[in-house]
């Protein structure tokens, strides 16, 4: 009963952001032929008060330029909600997982912290076996299995990884996010969730399917009560900030000016890189 | 047959010469002068002499004097500015130059004091065109993770330059640009630059 209300809203609150994503007016970053449009649309938004020679001094400037695109406008109709989520993580971050974390450091050495990553790591192991798959990338489903057969049998249940350091197998890094990225589905808004960081409509559905692939949603799904299931959560995202992600988090938002678009422009430009890959 | 000894050994020095010759130019070449200007970072780093807490403000000057000339700092500015740029007066250009250069080094060199032997490796470079290259490195940190780290080089007369460090995927001159054209469409060039300072004046006490 309690599930099925938790699920009830989950989807709702998806199918809100689904549709905020529809009646967004600006567009959303992309395509190569988008970006000439985005150019212009950035442009009448922050030159209105330039005469006409200005714009032809861009465009030479651009040239001069040469090597990257102008940044494209990020979509973000949600700025206000977002604003506020990212004002809470970050106090979540700096009040409660730091802390913890930092003590958890203190406690456990790096090598345990990496294991218990790889552990969770090879568990996972369906998601990136599938996105693989779902990109037509069969080479790196194949490694996918390679490796989890190799970590889960000589790796001692995937606490160690063999398959990368004896066979020299990467892991592959895929998502549905990236996968819907790669059928050429738009970015959408960008969206802040609470706890779970920076997002936008697309990854947020992939993070859906990324979900269903879980193997440990089922587990906690079928075997464990909520709290236990929250409590796994909690203590694998601990231990993967202790790791270098808190790390990363700080190394973006420390130097920045304004860390909330330093976050998200780091974000966006992450996941381009990732979908182009 | 003499002679000819002399010369064949005449022949071998000059393919000699221009074998070193090609080895002296190859000074010039972007991967070659990014990777060297890391090793003398790292060099000030592992230095035995300045290790410690300490030690710190010492140490960072030091790899500071290492590591700044290789940065364009100007470039930086100006493509971190992108349109706004052009509309500053040379005074107001200097001062930005300065002020980005400093947040740079704050927010750069603060992290090196968490150095704990992270390697870094030489991927390949690519000269796309005459006066600008890429160099592609990666850094391989204790636990196992690689951090891929391009950088983005214009040549001034010959004098390679960083004007742009790319990691993973994301660039460091496109981050801050999205923040000041946040910043610049809501509030003045002025209030700007003193966040700037606010900034940067944090980092240093």
């Amino acid at each position: 009963m309690r599930r099925c209300v938790v699920g009830t809203l989950f989807f709702s609150l998806t199918a809100f952001f689904l549709v905020t994503m529809l009646y967004a007016e600006n567009m959303p970053i992309t395509t190569s032929e988008e970006l000439a449009d985005e150019k212009l649309s950035e442009d009448s938004v922050s030159d209105k008060d330039i005469a006409v020679t200005d714009t032809e001094a861009e465009s030479d400037e651009t040239g001069q330029y040469g090597m990257e695109a102008e940044t494209p406008l990020v979509k973000d109709t949600l700025q206000p909600f977002n604003r506020a989520m990212f004002a809470f993580n970050d106090k979540a971050f700096h009040y409660f997982f730091k802390p913890i974390y930092t003590g958890y450091n203190s406690m456990i050495p790096v090598q345990a912290r990496v294991s218990v990553r790889n552990f969770y790591t090879n568990i996972r192991m369906p998601v990136r076996f599938f996105n693989c798959l779902f990109q037509s990338n069969f080479k790196g489903a194949g490694t996918e299995m390679l490796r989890f057969v190799i970590n889960s049998t000589v790796g001692v249940a995937g606490f160690l990884d063999p398959a990368k350091s004896k066979f020299h197998l990467e892991k592959q890094e895929r998502d549905f996010g990236q996968t819907l990225g790669k059928y050429k589905m738009e970015s959408g808004t960008y969206i802040v969730w609470p706890f779970l960081g920076p997002s936008n409509t697309r990854d947020t559905i992939g993070l859906v399917g990324d979900t269903v692939l879980d193997p440990l949603t089922w587990v906690s799904w079928f075997f464990l009560k909520p709290i236990e299931g929250v409590g796994n959560y909690t203590y694998e995202s601990v231990n993967k900030l202790s790791i270098d992600t808190g790390d990363t988090y700080e190394s973006v938002t420390k130097p920045a000016i304004d860390p909330y678009t330093a976050l998200q422009d780091a974000y966006l430009q992450n996941r381009m890189k990732r979908i182009k890959e | 047959m003499n002679k000819k000894k002399v010369m064949s050994s005449i022949f071998y020095g000059v393919v000699l010469l221009i074998g070193m010759s090609s080895f002296l130019w190859a000074d010039e070449n972007p991967g070659t002068l990014v990777m060297e200007t890391i090793d003398r970072g790292l060099a000030v780093l592992k230095d035995p002499s300045l290790k410690g807490a300490e030690k710190s403000q010492e140490r960072k000057q030091r790899l500071w004097k290492e590591i700044s000339p290789i940065f364009n700092f100007e470039e930086m500015s100006k493509r971190a500015l992108g349109q706004h740029w052009k509309k500053r007066s040379p005074e107001e250009k200097k001062e930005f130059v300065d002020l980005f250069a400093n947040i740079l080094k704050d927010a750069y060199i603060g992290k090196t004091d968490t150095y704990s032997g992270e390697k870094i490796v030489f991927v390949k470079d690519k000269q796309d065109d005459k006066d600008y290259a890429s160099v592609q490195t990666k850094i391989i940190t204790n636990t196992g993770a690689v951090i891929l780290v391009e950088y983005r080089m214009l040549s001034n007369a010959g004098k390679w330059q960083i004007y742009d460090v790319i990691i993973e995927g994301v660039s460091l001159v496109n981050n801050y640009r999205s923040q000041f054209n946040t910043i610049l469409m809501k509030s003045s060039y002025k209030e700007l630059v003193q966040k700037i300072k606010e900034k940067s004046g944090k980092e240093t006490t």
